[in-house]
């Protein structure tokens, strides 16, 4: 099933399936590409922060980055 | 001959100039220390070569004022050797960086720097597999202990410019670094 980062539950892992196009340089520099596994570390009330584990080290990403990444879990 | 000293932010670029400058610059254990760049000198092989500290940055499209100082440093000194730093625990990323720059066509020494940590956490990279691999100079390294910096020192004058085909076709299909431990720490940060 696909469904935004954003929307993953804490602890649950996932396929990095689609970045969308203006984000894709942004955060490949963080380990953040597609067909990467991520895995949602922490995840904040209110429209907080989420942290991903990507290859055992820890990216925080804001929600609306979040937003525009698709993940397969 | 220039030296320019990048990588992520915390990696520990700026040990890296006090102990090869001699210089005492701000360090500290969190990211973003060095925002502006800082010059210094240290000898390679009698010659006194200028080193600059380059604020870190997790690739060469700026997102940040840090980050645009870093590759604008890049940019105009076209005749640098780059000392490449990594973080030997998370150096899937960093690699990312190094590609980077070596794309660009500037001579790259690579430093595994954190190796103890690396080392702490089970992470084993086969450093001549890598060197292999890249085409270019790769030395594990300690920064605040000081180990590794004598070889490091002394494969600066060995970095030469790789073709970025090459090191494509010479890594099909492998992998070097394994990882049995949990990783740990949060490093970089993203916000929109």
């Amino acid at each position: 099933m696909e469904k935004k980062l954003s929307e993953m539950e804490f602890d649950e892992e996932g396929t990095i399936k689609e970045i969308e196009e203006t984000l894709r340089k942004q955060v490949a520099g963080m380990g953040i590409r597609e067909g990467k596994n991520i895995r949602m570390a922490t995840k904040q009330p209110i429209k907080g922060p989420i942290v991903v584990e990507v290859d055992k080290s820890f990216t925080s990403l804001g929600l609306g980055v979040a937003e525009k990444i698709v993940v397969e879990v | 001959m220039k030296i320019l000293l990048m990588g992520h932010p915390n990696v520990g670029k700026s040990v890296f100039f006090n102990r090869l400058t001699g210089a005492k610059v701000m360090e500290s254990n969190y990211p973003g220390t060095t925002v502006d760049f800082m010059k210094g000198w240290m000898r390679l092989e009698g010659e006194d070569v200028e080193l600059i500290d380059v604020p870190g940055a997790f690739s060469l499209e700026p997102k940040d004022r840090a980050e645009e100082v870093a590759v604008e440093m890049l940019e105009k000194n076209r005749d640098s050797v780059v000392v490449c730093v990594l973080d030997a625990s998370k150096v899937e990323r960093g690699l990312y960086l190094a590609l980077e720059i070596i794309e660009r066509g500037y001579p790259v020494v690579v430093a595994l720097n954190m190796w103890d940590v690396a080392e702490d956490k089970n992470i084993k990279i086969e450093v001549e597999k890598l060197e292999r691999i890249l085409g270019v100079p790769v030395v594990p390294t300690t920064a605040i202990s000081g180990e590794g910096f004598k070889e490091l020192v002394s494969k600066i004058k060995e970095a030469a410019p790789v073709k970025i085909e090459k090191i494509i076709e010479s890594a099909s299909g492998v992998n070097v670094a394994t990882s049995a431990g949990e990783g740990g720490g949060e490093s970089a940060a993203v916000c929109g």
